[in-house]
């Protein structure tokens, strides 16, 4: 039984259960509190937004005949960077007027495209620059996911001036992602001139504000001073990196790039122009992985990529083959971009377009077909994915299945300490979903990063607790290693009460903690 | 066996859902009663669950529950799209239920058997329903069950939950990624593969 089906279960079993009195409800709904009309703030902000970039264009045009005064402040006071994926840095003067807005990677190029790279902006005030760049994000799509993260750095020397830029660009920032994204976090800091020139590295074109924020995970996952780990994090985008520093994972994900490529080499599409995909980083999912939707002449498929290994967790192999043998005219490899994305949505294509739709069930009919991969075929590709040879495994379930829709095997085997669990389907031998896990044994060396011990962990519950270890008995120290991060389960008992605590393996913090009368 | 993770979602987990459920509140708030009803009976699991979770009694979960959906009606004129509707639903559930424990007084972890969420004569509930929901409200800790149930019945993220929750994201990973290997375990002991 996998996780997902798990949590299936538990959703309908209380579906089922939860008791349906709809009409006792109604019946005790009569007045309501006062009214507001909804959503007039999502539809008033995007005028706003433009008001505020065409003030932004006005005053360019008004700074333009100002050349004078600008000759005068031109000395820059204040740095601020704008880091989401794009990176864009604004350089201001002593009236917050801004000097330069420079796109510091290529998405940010794009971001700016409109404003002339950015050289519109010179002369407006910093607040409205930054909304009118802020604006440009959303609308590029850079902002609209539930955990989409901006990142607003100041540097400044004068230490007042830029807390004070900092709380009102936040303040301001803030206003306008409530309505137009209002998923989106702002994450914000100031730094020294000396902490943004340390976090730099010599020709990066990070911002020092992005890696500023780099460090902080380096430091976190116990990579700090490896700067071929810096140049991998400083690809990530601030959402990601986020993601790294909530969730304290060690490891490091592919990046969005990566898992399109993966999603579009396992789709077949790579060669295609007519197909684009776009990815959506979930590292606070578990597990970790990037949702990426692949939009191609057939419609949209969603593939889920592992963050961490880039295997492909879910999603359709082989669209064009799909398509090609269900009657499907291959497409010409230039499709015309002027469709709306509902044309191209799955319920408005022909059936033969739809490869995700589950097949009919059998009826009744359990031998494999002529045309199916065998069994061992089935073995010998799940132990060629995990690198291992028949030789170093122990099989403890081969068996073939109906679900979903198709038939599928099921195959799990133990080599050492890992377990591991596939899903291939018996039509193509397509590894479906695969997950392996390693039951380390106290003293395990785990992963890279840092580990605090078992001992250290031990030390920590007990500290917890208000105990000495004299004082406890059946004391249990188990290293665990999942979804990235290091943890330490303790158990022990004392003065008949249970304990049971999870330690970070990182850290030695007490992540979470139970205690019970022991029965 | 395999549930491909792209093809399962609860009713209201994926945009589709939550603009789904953003349009019926929406409507709620315009008065709409028909609207009222919808979103009870499309929410209503979710609703019940957390308020079982946070206060262990069946009936207490259903007042609960009744009141939430009243409290809904009252307060949807004030609702703003912000995301995410659910969470904004089952923050009125948590206060409601935070409410009803404090007027409670202190309360005894109840043991296994003595969890009373399943009437006695439920139509549709199957052995598997009971054994399974069992096992999830009886063995798993407060926040492990609080957390599973609010991923799986409920649709929230795990970032959602951290924030209704009020506790760290890395916390609430750790409790769900805990609770569900505790929850396998479990029904697998009890249901031989």
């Amino acid at each position: 039984m996998t996780y997902q089906e798990l949590e299936q279960q538990l959703a309908q079993a209380l579906e089922r259960t939860a008791p349906d009195s709809a009409e006792q409800v109604l019946a005790r709904c009569e007045k309501q509190e006062e009214r507001v009309i909804p959503m007039t703030e999502q539809k008033t902000k995007p005028k706003s937004l433009r008001g505020l970039i065409a003030a932004c264009l006005a005053l360019v045009l008004a700074g333009g005949a100002g050349g004078v005064y600008y000759q005068q402040t031109f000395a820059v006071t204040s740095v601020v960077s704008l880091d989401v994926n794009p990176s864009i840095e604004l350089k201001a003067n002593r009236n917050e007027r801004v000097v330069s807005c420079t796109p510091l990677n290529a998405e940010a190029a794009v971001v700016l495209f409109s404003m002339d790279g950015g050289d519109d902006l010179k002369g407006a005030k910093l607040d409205v620059a930054v909304n009118a760049i802020v604006g440009a994000l959303v609308r590029e799509g850079y902002l609209d996911s539930l955990s989409s993260a901006i990142l607003i750095s100041v540097e400044d020397g004068d230490a007042s001036r830029a807390a004070r830029l900092q709380e009102e660009l936040v303040a301001s920032v803030d206003g306008v992602l409530r309505s137009q994204a209002p998923g989106a976090a702002v994450l914000s800091q100031v730094l020294d001139a000396s902490a943004a020139q340390g976090a730099r590295t010599g020709g990066s074109s990070v911002s020092s504000g992005k890696a500023s924020l780099v460090r902080k995970v380096m430091e976190m996952n116990g990579t700090a001073g490896d700067e071929a780990v810096f140049d991998q994090l400083a690809l990530l985008s601030v959402e990601e990196l986020n993601d790294l520093l909530e969730t304290g994972a060690q490891q490091i994900p592919i990046g969005r790039p990566a898992a399109c490529r993966i999603a579009e080499e396992y789709a077949g599409t790579l060669e295609l122009d007519s197909a684009a995909a776009d990815a959506d980083p979930e590292l606070d999912e578990f597990p970790a992985h990037y949702d990426v939707e692949l939009k191609t002449a057939w419609g949209e498929f969603d593939y889920k990529i592992d963050a961490w290994t880039g295997a492909v967790l879910s999603g359709q192999r082989d669209i064009l083959s799909l398509a090609s043998a269900s009657g499907t005219q291959t497409p010409a490899p230039q499709v015309p971009d002027t469709q709306t994305p509902d044309a191209q949505r799955p319920g408005t294509q022909t059936p033969a377009a739809q490869p995700q739709s589950p097949a009919a069930p059998p009826a009744g009919t359990n031998p494999p077909a002529a045309s199916e991969v065998t069994e061992s075929a089935a073995k010998t590709a799940v132990l060629e994915h995990a690198g291992l040879s028949e030789s170093q495994v122990s099989w403890t379930k081969v068996e073939r299945d109906f679900d979903d829709g198709q038939w599928e095997y099921e195959l799990e085997f133990w080599c050492g300490d890992t377990e591991y669990d596939y899903t291939v389907r018996c039509s193509d031998g397509c590894i479906l979903k695969h997950e392996h896990e390693t039951h380390y044994h106290s003293g395990g060396s785990g992963s890279a990063g840092t580990d605090v011990g078992a001992e250290a962990a031990k030390a920590a519950a007990l500290s917890h607790a208000g105990l000495s270890e004299s004082q406890t008995t059946q004391m249990k120290v188990k290293q665990d290693w999942d979804g990235g991060l290091l943890e330490y389960e303790v158990e022990f008992k004392s003065g008949g009460m249970e304990y049971e605590y999870t330690i970070s393996g990182a850290t030695g913090a007490v992540l979470e903690y139970k205690s019970e009368w022991d029965d | 066996m395999l549930i491909l993770p792209s093809s399962w979602t609860t009713a209201y987990g994926g945009p589709e859902g939550r603009a789904r459920l953003e349009a019926l509140l929406l409507a709620v708030a315009g008065g709409d009663r028909e609207a009222l009803a919808a979103l009870y009976q499309s929410t209503r699991g979710a609703v019940y669950g957390l308020a079982l979770s946070l206060l262990r009694s069946r009936e207490e979960a259903q007042d609960v529950t009744q009141d939430a959906f009243v409290r809904i009606w009252e307060k949807a004129p004030q609702y703003r799209p912000q995301g995410s509707p659910m969470a904004w639903m089952l923050a009125v559930v948590r206060n409601l239920a935070l409410m009803r424990l404090r007027e409670r007084g202190r309360f005894q972890p109840l043991a296994e058997e003595e969890w009373d969420a399943i009437p006695a004569r439920a139509p549709g509930v199957t052995p598997e329903d009971r054994a399974l929901l069992q096992t999830a409200l009886g063995r798993l800790g407060d926040r492990e069950r609080q957390v599973i149930l609010l991923h799986a019945v409920s649709g929230l993220k795990h970032r959602e939950i951290a924030a209704l929750l009020e506790l760290p994201l890395a916390t609430v990973l750790s409790q769900y990624r805990r609770g569900l290997k505790k929850l396998k375990r479990a029904m697998e002991g009890e249901q031989p593969l």
